[in-house]
């Protein structure tokens, strides 16, 4: 027989639990006075709840399929300050046509190939070749974010599929009631830019916060302002990440195949080599190397063509900026390399 | 498995389950298998390396039991064994590169070794734990234990694993030797605790800590900027692990323990004796009890006084890394600690001056431990020197903007805990003690509020929680 002290602790638990569970669905509410309910569901609709989102960018979709490219080079800035796609087409006799945005992981490049190459009436479109660094290919910690409005169509459902294993694991249906039930994502979208910008409207003198966090980002922590090893934009891959096999799955890469084999393109992928070291190559462990072994494997098994540029002795450590980019002058010498080596690529 | 995990919570449930319906000798049982799968989740072989240190401890204390004449012997295999163990994992290669470095400098040229094995985690934090229990085996302050699985619980005990706090065995073993009872008022203060570590970890430390790498990140950060990164940092460091020192005892009281507090708002100090009074108290007091005291402590005049702490200062900076400037933080911190003696001894204001004199010396204490912050977090000596250097004047208006900014929104993130120091230090309840208490009457005003400062920490947290998710700190150490 539980007594009446213990009985009112018990229920005191319990009001301190439903507490915890229930005043936060009071977001909603807020969220119906503040935010704009018409808005359409997420292309991701099991990782975001509806947002207003940047449009896709249709100019950049248009300028391709004016430009009909035998080729196209998908990348982030490393591939945008190693390869000249107007040097290349010059150099090879195919129109090429590249697709550089910094800092984008894997699931945007997917995106791209997508909604850019793959299903976008390119007729003449016979390859596609990816610049990527170590295991950037197989990340799984991919993070959607309005970055991908511009790329992406209003249903992207393999992935939606994708990333809602990936970031939510085995408890993405928990995240996704949570989700639904709160609306918290939805709080955040007007409850971020407001913290950021209370602060920055006191420190900026002419009371322009917008203007003063442009400045801050763009002269205050440029990449070229960051230590050698943070301008690298991506840190060494830890060795969980480098087990090829479990990361696969989840990664956006197998779709990528199954999608070039489905439009009848070639794909090729060159490994690009990070920042070297005075006296050689950047080192490598036994991970790395193994993992790079079965992503060759991989890929070429399904007709891929693949290149690894680390110990290449022509891109030593004064042909590098900052991080892992080379510098403006070394880049049409590469480009020129690049056609020399991988010439089959364009045949 | 992180305590802010969705596998934790899992973990959490179906152990808490278990323990409660089942006596008092399986319940420990339980704890320790329990635990070691909570620390083989971080990796498959740190439970071996866990269960070696236990082993060799719990056979020496009984070797100090059955033999007292050479219970010494069985001290230094203790000691030993726990420093060779931790020392090859964490210290080798710091130790090699130096060796290699300072013989390279008078012209020998020396083959570099590199042991390339992952330090495991929290093996810092259960050495000294262990430790603590042949020492206080050897000096007659607790008796040698026979019950193998009680030790085992006691050193792998999975709330405070990993990151502290260090608990003697002389206050947690016994806690395992008794019968424990299931206290919902207990339960209940524990979650409002645990709220305000997750609230503290996810919403401020991470979000500040964005700031601090970012600062870190640069390679010539103008001033203002710099000393916000810093100010962020002072902020991070104090919320993420005072959060899991909360999320520990919080856990651990849902099963019946009580692990002491770490921290008593550490920022609100008035001096360098009275911030190691608040901050990490467990490892303060340890190497109080275990390096100071044994050293000779006060007792043997000024000079050996300044020594003591000195070595004391710089091995406690040395725990927290194989690197020279945990090294330079300590040296840093035990300097300032002979500094305030020496003053003290000269001069002792009266209670009057005292009263006026605390917010001035709260906020010079402040500023001098952010000054060792910058130490503790600059890695990288070179960048140390050109930090300090760095001078107000040479900022441009873009810089001082910027530092502002980033000091208003660390600022801003950490005002929660601001206000939760300064009104404890003032008199006002404090959610860290709550649970020390559980058995006092309870109104009803007093849950209404806890339950709706709850349900506010979570939605803060749902709403505010950082982008970029940071492991806790002191995993690292």
């Amino acid at each position: 027989m539980i007594g009446a002290t213990a009985r009112g602790s018990v229920l005191s638990l319990v009001a301190v639990l439903a507490g915890i569970l229930i005043l936060p669905t009071a977001l909603r509410a807020v969220n119906r006075l503040l935010l704009d309910d018409t808005v359409k569901p997420s292309y991701l609709p099991t990782v975001e709840t509806p947002r207003p989102r940047e449009p896709f960018d249709d100019e950049a979709a248009a300028a391709l399929r004016e430009a009909q490219p035998e080729f196209v080079v998908i990348g982030d800035s490393m591939a945008g300050t190693r390869i000249d796609p107007r040097h290349l087409s010059r150099t090879s006799g195919r129109s090429v046509a590249g697709l550089f945005v910094a800092g984008t992981p894997v699931a945007y490049w997917y995106l791209e190939f997508k909604n850019f190459v793959a299903q976008n009436h390119l007729t003449r479109v016979r390859g596609v070749i990816f610049f990527f660094r170590d295991d950037q290919l197989t990340v799984r910690r991919q993070v959607a974010t309005p970055m991908f409005d511009r790329v992406a169509r209003d249903e992207e459902p393999e992935l939606d599929a994708l990333l809602a294993a990936d970031r939510l694991g085995t408890f993405s249906g928990v995240h996704r009631a949570a989700r639904a039930l709160y609306q918290f994502d939805r709080t955040r979208q007007w409850l971020e830019p407001r913290l950021n910008h209370a602060p920055a409207a006191l420190a900026g003198s002419d009371g322009q916060p917008e203007a003063l966090l442009s400045a801050i980002n763009a002269e205050i922590f440029p990449l070229e302002k960051l230590r050698h090893y943070e301008a690298a934009d991506l840190p060494q891959a830890d060795a969980a990440s480098l087990d090829f096999y479990s990361q696969l799955d989840g990664s956006v890469l197998p779709e990528i195949v199954r999608l070039a084999q489905r439009s009848n393109i070639r794909l090729a992928f060159i490994r690009v080599q990070r920042r070297p070291m005075a006296d050689g190559p950047p080192p490598q462990s036994d991970e790395l190397t193994r993992y790079l072994e079965e992503l060759k494997a991989y890929l070429t098994e399904r007709g891929a063509y693949y290149h690894d540029d680390w110990g290449d002795p022509a891109t030593p450590l004064s042909t590098y900026a900052d991080g892992d980019h080379i510098v403006p002058a070394a880049k049409v010498p590469y480009t020129e390399r690049f056609l020399e080596k991988h010439a089959r690529i364009f045949q | 498995m992180s305590f802010h995990s969705l596998a934790f919570l899992v973990f959490f449930v179906v152990v808490l389950a278990a323990y409660w319906s089942l006596p008092m000798r399986a319940q420990n049982l339980l704890l320790f298998a329990a635990s070691y799968v909570f620390y083989g989740w971080v990796h498959p072989w740190f439970p071996v390396l866990l269960f070696a240190t236990t082993f060799i401890d719990y056979w020496a204390a009984l070797g100090m039991a059955r033999a007292p004449e050479r219970r010494r012997a069985w001290l230094w295999l203790s000691i030993v064994t726990n420093f060779g163990l931790l020392g090859f994992y964490k210290y080798f290669n710091f130790f090699a590169d130096n060796v290699v470095a300072a013989a390279a400098s008078v012209g020998w040229s020396l083959p570099e070794v590199v042991v390339r094995v992952a330090l495991p985690v929290g093996i810092s934090f259960y050495t000294f734990q262990s430790m603590s229990y042949t020492i206080d085996v050897y000096r007659g302050h607790a008796p040698a234990r026979t019950r193998f699985v009680d030790m085992a619980a006691f050193v792998s005990f999975f709330p405070h694993l990993v990151a502290g706090p260090i608990m003697r065995a002389t206050n947690l073993l016994p806690q395992f030797e008794q019968e424990r009872r299931f206290s919902a008022a207990a339960a209940r203060d524990a979650t409002v605790l645990m709220m305000w570590g997750f609230f503290k970890k996810l919403v401020i430390a991470d979000n500040v800590g964005v700031i601090a790498n970012k600062v870190f990140a640069l390679k010539d950060p103008e001033f203002f900027v710099l000393w916000a990164g810093v100010f962020a940092f002072a902020i991070q460091i104090y919320a993420d692990f005072s959060a899991y020192t909360d999320l520990a005892r919080g856990v651990a009281k849902w099963f019946g323990f009580d692990l002491i507090k770490n921290f008593e708002r550490p920022y609100l100090a008035t001096g360098p004796a009275d911030f190691w009074r608040r901050w990490n108290i467990s490892l303060s007091t340890w190497f109080r009890d275990y390096v100071y005291i044994p050293l000779g402590g006060s007792r043997e005049g000024r000079g050996r006084e300044v020594g003591n702490i000195m070595i004391t200062f710089l091995v406690s900076g040395l725990w927290h890394g194989a690197s020279w400037n945990y090294l330079l933080w300590g040296a840093y911190h035990g300097g300032l600690l002979v500094v305030s003696r020496l003053a003290t001894a000269v001069w002792s204001p009266s209670p009057a001056t005292r009263r006026w004199l605390r917010p001035l010396q709260v906020m010079g204490m402040f500023a001098l431990t952010c000054v060792g912050w910058l130490i503790f977090r600059e890695t990288e000596l070179s960048q140390l020197v050109r930090d300090v250097q760095v001078s107000p004047g040479a900022s441009t208006p873009l810089g001082a903007s910027a530092g502002v900014y980033l000091f208003l929104l660390a600022g801003l993130y950490s005002v929660p805990l601001w206000i939760q120091d300064l009104w404890v230090e003032l008199g006002g309840p404090d959610l860290a003690a709550a649970i020390d208490e559980p058995d006092a009457p309870t109104s009803k005003g007093r849950v209404i509020a806890q339950a709706g400062l709850c349900g506010a920490m979570m939605t803060a947290i749902l709403t505010l929680r950082s982008q970029t998710a940071l492991d806790f700190i002191y995993f690292a150490f």
